[in-house]
């Protein structure tokens, strides 16, 4: 399946900001079973300065530096890209979650690919005895690690309450946990927690799903803004799995990934610093559209 | 008195120091650095305390009570977390001693460490072999706090992490050190020991010269030659970048800046410009090429690292990228001083050196791996149990606290047990030793307590130099076994012994390496700011002073019912309720009222909190004013600080108002006749000259009206300090056109608001412009207003109005000196963050 996505991110100022610089998280690449046709930014006011680079994690991280006076800061990403990817594995097939516990103890390797990046707390994902012990539920003794993840997720699903209102980027994953409610953001650091309170190791993922469903199925939620959902280890043979708490469904063709980090604070789409002002709007679209 | 080894065994009849060592014990078990394993006394030791006890008890307390004083007056601070001021810094009279031989083998040692510790930092961000053949597992090391992903493949410009490093020693049963624990992110530590030692040398001054102690001064040397020789220039602006004075060490590193001749700069001073890193500067900006740095590396730079960081410089990560300034230690280096490293140096040691550790770690166990779990699991009685990263271990225990297995209940041990079964890799287990004891001085007594000795070590020109000495930290207990700063522990200064007597060095450079310069440096705004705040706050507090004083003159004539005096009185309480010094519409009349004003912690411009606002301005600034300076500051803020319950006459307060006016007299002395002419100088001269002139138009318009008495003209000149100048100008009493003459207009009177004026124009024309238009700057157009306004005034038409229209515009050159100077360029506004919500 080809999409077409369009990004838009505008910034409106309660005055006017002297000089920003920006590091965006916007552009896909190409992974397995997804292939990126083309990409592009365009910025309003235009910036003084631009560079690309490709940070720790694989992202593309395009840096911006405005040096004029703007009210509004206008960012609109791009990107047709192709989708296909392989099933994943019969979940009982994947190793007990105590083996993979084990072997991330063990691994050799400081790669971006690494295990040993997703098992520790990150900023936006504390020790958080609690989310543990949740997590400790769905996995029994010898349970194969992907089934143990499918069944936290489902609970997930089936325990929270999906609802935009009750959250916003800094709540903390203890009160959405407390509360058990949030957006998808708020599951995918909830599911993380759980995973890594027990030893196993987990990435958060942001990317996009497509907005219109296919004739006859429900639309998924969060599907108007960038989506974000776990991706979870599960040994060498099987390498990393993608789960979405929120809809309670394995990684599919449905799913564009977007960027991959240890939580949000890694790969928050638009992050920066901005002289002049304390007061900002920000209003956020996302259409993805698929080819016929 | 000759050289300890010399010294006699003690004569039949000198009882008092075999009483002094009898009474010593040492700890069960434990050994001791006073007292051999042999029971006797060692010689070096024998002879420090055969010295101290010959002075005798009432010299000991002399010279104990002198070095207190010492440190209270130069403001040895420091501050534990969460303290809103500073604590006096616990110097332990005695010192650590330590002799030739021993401290060859910590020199070896230490040194070893030191390159080990490189090489690991650079395989770890660099090809990774030892994480590859498992020398060191990666979930160990990217579980260090300090393992910052963004920095992998970011190498430092001169290829080299460590530059500074500090490990923590402890001497164990067998006489050999131990290392506890390694320190490689922002060590602390060693300007405590600079101040240390200025204090025990001059407590022992004969002793220190007899016992050959080794000098502190070559080292310094050596380490400044190393942090210039990190950048390409001959002569680079070298940084010291802290956290600010709310960091625990503050003091420290504002001393080291001072030492070592350091720009002390925080992140809110520097941007990054074209590349580099710049510095603010009331000059505009200046490159900074080396940044020794004292914030940790994940608040360096809130675009790439924290983004909650308001300590760092945004874009710091693209300019090292790009080789533009040089970090000491680099960033990323704290990997190796994180708990869980301390299992696998000896294995890294001889996998990367080929040699065995000359200093023995602590034993470590790392709970990642299975067999070390299952091992720590099943020997936990026996150990004590640390976070591997520094977290906590268990809910009720602090960050970087270790628990020993025995001293646990059996369902703490439950607990832990499922932790370590659960999340090994959030664990470490270590061998318990019993370190040794080192005699304190308490309460006329020698106590054994248990120490940890720091050493640091500085990459030089000539490869590593380990400062000969260290910082000492002593328990209050007995029986503690991990000594943390805070409440009840010690500091001791640590005096190696040399064995032929100590060359004299200071911080001298070799002639031909100095390029003789008069003016140093360019001043970074935020200093600027803080000295013009300085001198602004000093000024005021004369104010309120004179004020007070006047008023408790004026008391004792008011008792005499002469309803002048008593109108008077009413309109200096006045004035002083307006001023801010006493509470609005206070009961208080009087003595009482001229108390508060003195005295008062709550009013904003009582002369106490002005001393107070003076003194946390000078916090800041530390490092630019001289130790007396300081001194004279404190002395002003214990004489301010009373207990307001005690009833006091109206002389008392006179005296006291007198004698806190000729402090502050003192204060300005210091000022004038010892400060470098620098623009430092300017900033604090111009604080109080402005903050003068202002206060003086607000006096004449309230003493000096048309319908005034000439008892409210001589207030005025009293508290503008000018009768003598208007008696010995004026024969014929006071008269109004010629009285606001010499407090307004007369350039020849010191201070008269036109003296003033004349000042600040000076000032701000040997002031550095930003640009070089040859356009004046608002400042400079402001003050020439001033002055040419001023110059064609006369006595007879100034009136109140005319001279609220000067305090006006003074109020305005104010705001324009702090826009100019303190806040110039567009990119100075409080960065905020934005960030993206999807």
């Amino acid at each position: 399946m080809i999409y077409d996505i369009k990004h838009l991110t505008i910034y409106e100022y309660g005055s006017s900001v002297t000089y920003s610089t920006c590091a965006l998280r916007l552009l896909p690449r190409d992974e397995p079973g997804q292939i990126v046709y083309a990409s592009r930014l365009d910025i309003e006011p235009s910036p003084m300065f631009t560079s690309e680079r490709i940070c720790f994690f694989g992202n593309r991280v395009t840096s911006i530096t405005i040096g004029t006076a703007h009210r509004s800061l206008q960012v609109a990403a791009r990107t047709s890209v192709e989708i296909d990817r392989a099933p994943p594995p019969p979940a009982a097939e994947t190793p007990a979650w105590e083996d993979i516990r084990e072997d991330t103890f063990a691994v050799a390797s400081l790669d971006r690919e690494s295990p040993a990046h997703f098992i520790h707390p990150s900023r936006f994902v504390p020790h958080y005895a609690p989310a543990a012990a949740y997590a400790r539920e769905s996995f029994p003794a010898n349970t194969p690690v992907l089934e143990g993840a499918i069944d936290l997720m489902k609970r997930i699903h089936a325990d929270f309450k999906y609802d935009p209102k009750a959250t916003v980027v800094s709540t903390p994953l203890s009160e959405a946990f407390e509360k058990r409610h949030g957006v998808c953001q708020d599951f995918a650091h909830i599911m993380i927690s759980g995973l890594r309170g027990i030893g196993l190791p987990a990435a958060y993922i942001s990317g996009y799903i497509r907005t219109v469903p296919p004739p006859g199925q429900k639309r998924l939620e969060g599907a108007d803004a960038t989506h974000a959902w776990v991706s979870i280890w599960c040994g060498d043979e099987f390498g990393w799995i993608g789960l979405d708490p929120t809809n309670a469904i394995l990684i599919g063709n449905d799913h564009i990934i977007l960027a991959k980090g240890r939580d949000y604070a890694d790969i928050s789409p638009v992050a920066g610093i901005i002289l002049g002002t304390r007061e900002q709007d920000v209003i956020v679209r996302v259409d993805v559209v698929p080819r016929e | 008195m000759t050289a300890a080894p010399t010294l006699k065994p003690p004569l039949p009849g000198f009882s008092e120091l075999d009483e002094v060592i009898a009474r010593y014990r040492p700890l069960p078990g434990i050994p001791d650095e006073f007292i051999g394993p042999d029971g006797k006394p060692r010689e070096a030791w024998l002879g420090f305390i055969a010295a101290l006890t010959e002075l005798g008890s009432d010299e000991i307390k002399r010279r104990f009570a002198t070095a207190d004083r010492h440190i209270r007056d130069t403001g040895v601070s420091y501050r534990a977390y969460g303290d809103t001021s500073e604590r006096a810094w616990p110097l332990g009279h005695l010192p650590l001693l330590i002799e030739a031989s021993d401290w060859r083998d910590i020199v070896a040692g230490v040194e070893q460490r030191a390159e080990l510790l490189e090489e690991v930092l650079q395989d770890i961000y660099g090809p990774g072999r030892l994480i590859a053949d498992g020398s060191l597992p990666a979930t160990a090391v990217a579980g260090c706090p300090d393992y910052l992903q963004p920095l992998a493949g970011l190498l430092p410009p001169d290829r080299k992490y460590l530059h500074f490093y500090a490990v923590d020693l402890g001497r164990g049963p067998g006489g050999k050190w131990w290392v506890l624990g390694d320190r490689t992110q922002a060590p602390s530590g060693a300007g405590y020991a600079l101040a240390n030692r200025l204090v025990l040398s001059r407590t022992f001054p004969q002793l220190y010269r007899d016992m050959n102690v080794e000098r502190l001064a070559p080292f310094f040397d050596a380490y400044r030659a190393g942090l210039t020789a990190l950048s390409q220039h001959s002569d680079p602006r070298i940084c010291l970048l802290t956290p600010g004075p709310y960091n625990e060490t503050y003091f420290e590193q504002a001393y080291l800046a001072r030492y070592l001749g350091l720009l002390l700069v925080e992140g809110g001073d520097l941007t990054v410009k074209d590349g580099m890193v710049h510095v603010r500067t009331i000059a505009g900006l200046k490159e900074a090429d080396v940044l020794l740095r004292r914030i940790d590396s994940d608040y360096a730079d809130p675009l790439e690292l924290n983004a909650r960081s308001r300590l760092g410089v945004p874009g710091l990560l693209e300019v090292i990228r790009e080789n533009g300034v040089a970090l000491a230690n680099a960033l990323g280096s704290g990997v190796v001083e994180t708990p869980v490293m301390m299992s696998f140096m000896p294995k890294l040691s001889r996998r990367v050196l080929n040699q065995e550790l000359l200093l023995p770690n602590i034993a470590t166990w790392w709970c990642g791996q299975r067999a070390e779990r299952e091992a720590v699991l099943a020997k936990l009685d026996t150990m004590s149990v640390a976070g591997a990263f520094g977290n906590a271990i268990t809910d009720d225990t602090p960050r970087y606290q270790s628990l020993l297995g025995a001293s646990l209940t059996p369902g703490e041990q439950t607990r832990l047990r499922a932790g370590i079964a659960n999340r090994g890799i959030d664990y470490i287990g270590q061998e318990i030793v019993n370190l040794s004891t080192t005699p304190v001085w308490i309460g006329g007594h020698l106590v054994p307590r248990p120490f940890v000795l720091r050493v640091f070590a500085a990459r030089t020109p000539d490869g590593w130099k380990v400062m000969p000495g260290g910082f000492c930290r002593t328990s209050d207990r007995a029986d503690a076994r991990a000594v943390v700063m805070g409440n009840g522990v010690e500091s001791a200064d640590v005096w190696v012994l040399g064995e032929k007597p100590a060359e004299l060095v200071t911080l001298l450079p070799a002639d031909e390496a100095v390029r003789v310069r008069r003016i140093i440096g360019s001043l970074p705004s935020r200093a600027a700011d803080n000295l013009f705040w300085f001198g602004r706050y000093l000024e005021r507090c004369e104010a309120t002073l004179r004020l007070v004083r006047s008023l408790a003159g004026r008391l004792i004539d008011a008792s005499t019912k002469n309803p002048e005096a008593a109108s008077l009185v009413e309109r200096l309480e006045t004035l002083l309720e307006h001023w801010g010094a006493v509470p609005v519409a206070t009961r208080a009349k009087g003595t009482a009222l001229a108390a508060i004003a003195l005295f008062s912690e709550k009013e904003s411009a009582s002369a106490f909190s002005l001393v107070e606002d003076a003194r946390r301005a000078a916090s800041f600034i530390r490092e630019r004013l001289s130790s007396d300076t300081w001194r004279l500051i404190q002395d002003l803020y214990d004489l301010l600080h009373r207990d307001m319950q005690k009833p006091l006459t109206e002389a008392d307060v006179a005296d006291r108002a007198e004698a806190g006016l000729r402090t502050l007299s003192a204060i300005s002395g210091l000022c004038q006749e010892n400060m470098n002419r620098g623009a430092g100088w300017h900033m604090l001269d111009m604080g109080r000259r402005i903050e003068r002139a202002i206060n003086t138009c607000h006096f004449a318009r309230e003493f000096a009206q048309r319908d005034g008495s000439a008892d409210g003209l001589s207030v005025l000149l009293e508290l503008v300090d000018s009768q003598i100048t208007y008696r010995s100008r004026y024969l014929v009493g006071l008269a109004l056109a010629a009285v606001r003459d010499m407090v307004v207009l007369d350039s020849f009177n010191p201070r008269s608001v036109a003296f003033q004026i004349e000042r600040l124009e000076e000032h701000l024309n040997d002031l550095p412009p930003l640009k070089e238009d040859g356009m004046p700057e608002e400042p400079r157009r402001l003050i020439i207003k001033l002055a040419a306004s001023m110059a064609t005034s006369n006595a007879s038409d100034l009136d109140n109005k005319a001279i609220l229209a000067f305090e006006r515009t003074l109020l305005a050159l104010a705001e324009a000196i702090s826009a100019r100077y303190f806040l110039q360029g567009p990119n100075v506004a409080r960065a905020e963050k934005a960030t993206g919500l999807a």
